[in-house]
């Protein structure tokens, strides 16, 4: 080990900086790779104190047939408190086949505090690097096929991590979808509430108010047989689920028929309707007495078919739960 | 002008009067036709309406006997035309034929020239002679030569169509359908009327014989009455809504219908529409209309202004039923 004194703290001391440089092996094939650790030793009681640097020695790519492979990094973990201590890998190879030499590499030691450093190098060492042996005796075997590299599942997933992370992700959203409306269509359906308010309240409150209005009075003939007759029939058309309002006065008086027992109060329907079709295409003007009469009708006709409605809906709700009929 | 209260009123008595006849014709014409009264129905409401009637129907429905009896009961001139391939425009108007003694051209007229023509299976002559004679029915007139001749009023042209044994035929295009007010359906007596019709074609003395009953000066005083009769602008609205819901059902809540109808009525639909349910109130003694006189002319009025698309007809669905879907979803006012 050749060491150049300079530091002025160890004059006498070169052990206190030792360095090495070691093969795994001195014998490779050709092309093999082979690592030479180089280490740095310092010994921090010769230093007195004094800061320092250790300069490793600079490794060119290829030198003297060998070629650098790798550099690896400086490792400090091995240091302690009275020693502080540097190793650096470094990998070579060789394709030319022979004995080649190592040559001392440089490492330096250089002192912040005052700026003096020491050198020192390491031993030179050989690597044979050997052909492999060929029987030439033996024919020539064909060259191989390409190999294919056997699946590896930890590679796949290594290289295709994020597609399998939205495929996860999509199957995860269509199962949820699904889900969704599975339980969205198994949602029990509302049953339409029926309206608070029945045909007979809505024809009864349209007819109270015509009264109350005194709309015989107040309004004209047509508009007044328009609103008494549209109550009236809308009033048939809920209650009795026929389509009052597309008929004509002939067509309702005939319709009506199978649906309700009007008795006398067809006659009075007839008349009421009669009037009203004067009233709205004929521009007939009734008497004040048969306008007041006409309401009174249909407030007639509407109580009469009341109790046949109420009938009608008992058995409507009979129908719907036949078990409550059971019992 | 507007019509007051009581104008409509005194219209209403002086219709209640005038319109007596009909019943009276009713009677009449009762007494030659069994069965049949929505055909001669129909055709009085063509008379008084000024409209054309095509009738579809087998034969042997007493369409002749009909037109032919309306014609003694007015006291009017009758006349048939048998379309045939080989008719002639000249058949049907008539033409100039040279007198040798007078050394002149003299204008024969056709057997248009009456108050009742039945133009019997019209699909069976051609185009040429179809155009003639509803060029006449349009114009009321007949150019021969140079000379153009009124044609007497009333003027009632009755049409027929045989609705089997289409071959041979030429189908009346549908602006010439238009020009018909109505296009009457007539089916099969009931077994009751066609027991009595045997009776009275067996009877020994043979068929009662019409006597006139009215003139036809009366049925042009009756015309303008109908004209007069009152419509209520509800009444219009009415009509207006059933011939729209032809053109844009989607309008009236009736999308399913779109697809299967390739036309709807045109405003002559409307007009005709209006004058027929005006002629059927004054046959019912009233000066003013009621929605359920516009319904009972409304399938003779409309049936030959819808067209059917290919799709309605491959599914069987015809100008009824969309008639009757039309005027199940519109509001009677």
């Amino acid at each position: 080990m050749a060491v150049l004194v300079a530091f002025p703290y160890a004059a006498k001391a070169q052990n206190y900086f030792q360095v090495d440089a070691k093969p795994d092996s001195n014998h490779i094939r050709i092309g093999e790779q082979v690592n030479i650790n180089l280490s740095a030793r310092v010994e921090l009681g010769a230093l007195k104190g004094a800061a320092f640097k250790v300069i490793f020695p600079i490794v060119p790519d290829s030198f003297n047939h060998i070629e650098v492979v790798d550099k690896g990094a400086l490792d400090t973990s091995k240091s302690t408190d009275a020693v502080s201590f540097f190793s650096r890998t470094i990998t070579v190879t060789s394709f030319d086949s022979g004995r080649w030499e190592i040559p001392p590499m440089k490492f330096e030691v250089f002192s912040i505090t005052d700026g003096s450093y020491d050198s020192v190098f390491t031993e030179p060492f050989f690597l044979d690097v050997n052909t492999v042996q060929v029987d030439t005796t033996k024919a020539f075997k064909p060259i191989k096929n390409v190999e294919e590299v056997p699946f590896n599942l930890l590679d796949f997933l290594k290289d295709y991590w994020w597609a399998i992370l939205i495929g996860v992700g999509v199957i995860g959203g269509i199962i949820a979808l699904v889900i969704w409306n599975n339980k969205r269509k198994n949602k029990p359906v509302e049953v339409p509430k029926k309206p608070e308010i029945t045909p007979y309240q809505l024809a009864m409150n349209g007819l109270m108010k015509l009264k109350q209005d005194q709309a015989w009075i107040h309004t004209d003939s047509k508009t007044y047989y328009t609103t008494l007759t549209d109550v009236l029939r809308l009033y048939f058309e809920q209650q009795f689920k026929i389509a009052a309002l597309e008929q004509t006065s002939a067509e309702l008086l005939q319709n009506i028929k199978p649906v309700t027992v009007l008795n006398q109060q067809k006659d009075q329907l007839r008349a009421l309707l009669t009037l009203s079709d004067l009233a709205k295409f004929a521009k007939f003007e009734p008497t004040p007495q048969e306008l007041e009469d006409s309401l009174q009708k249909a407030i007639g006709i509407v109580e009469w078919t009341k109790a046949a409605a109420q009938n009608a809906e008992a058995k409507e709700n009979a129908g719907d739960n036949p078990e409550q009929n059971n019992n | 002008m507007e019509n007051t209260s009581q104008d409509i009123r005194q219209l209403n008595e002086k219709i209640h009067q005038a319109s007596a006849f009909v019943d009276l014709l009713n009677l009449e014409l009762g007494k030659a036709i069994v069965g049949q009264k929505y055909m001669v129905e129909r055709l009085l409401i063509g008379l008084l309406a000024q409209g054309h009637v095509l009738l579809e129907g087998v034969p042997g429905l007493a369409k002749t006997l009909s037109i032919k009896s309306l014609s003694s009961a007015i006291n009017g001139k009758f006349s048939r035309i048998q379309f045939t391939p080989d008719l002639l425009p000249a058949d049907v108007v008539g033409t100039m034929i040279y007198n040798q003694q007078r050394n002149e051209f003299m204008v024969r007229k056709g057997p248009i020239f009456a108050n009742f023509i039945l133009a019997d299976e019209i699909n069976r002559a051609p185009a040429k002679v179809q155009s003639a004679l509803l060029e006449a029915m349009q114009e009321k007139q007949i150019t021969i030569g140079d000379t153009t001749f009124k044609l007497e009023e009333p003027f009632l042209v009755l049409a027929t169509q045989n609705p089997i044994e289409q071959e041979g035929t030429y189908m009346l295009p549908e602006a010439q359908v238009d020009r018909f007010m109505l296009k009457v359906v007539i089916g099969y007596p009931t077994k009751e009327e066609e027991r009595l019709i045997i009776r009275q074609n067996l009877n020994p003395e043979g068929m009662s014989k019409i006597q006139p009953i009215i003139s036809p000066e009366d049925i042009l005083n009756a015309r303008k009455l109908v004209r007069e009769v009152y419509m209520d602008e509800k009444i219009e609205r009415y009509i207006l809504d059933i011939v729209f819901a032809t053109r844009n059902p989607e309008e009236y809540k009736l999308s399913k219908l779109k697809p299967l109808i390739s036309y709807g009525g045109s405003p002559r639909a409307s007009i005709n529409l209006a004058l027929a349910s005006k002629a059927y109130a004054f046959m019912k003694r009233r000066g003013y209309v009621i929605p359920e006189d516009v319904r009972n002319v409304c399938f003779d009025v409309m049936r030959h202004r819808v067209g059917l698309t290919y799709e309605a007809e491959a599914e069987n669905v015809t100008a009824e039923n969309i008639l009757s879907e039309i005027l199940n979803a519109v509001e009677v006012p």
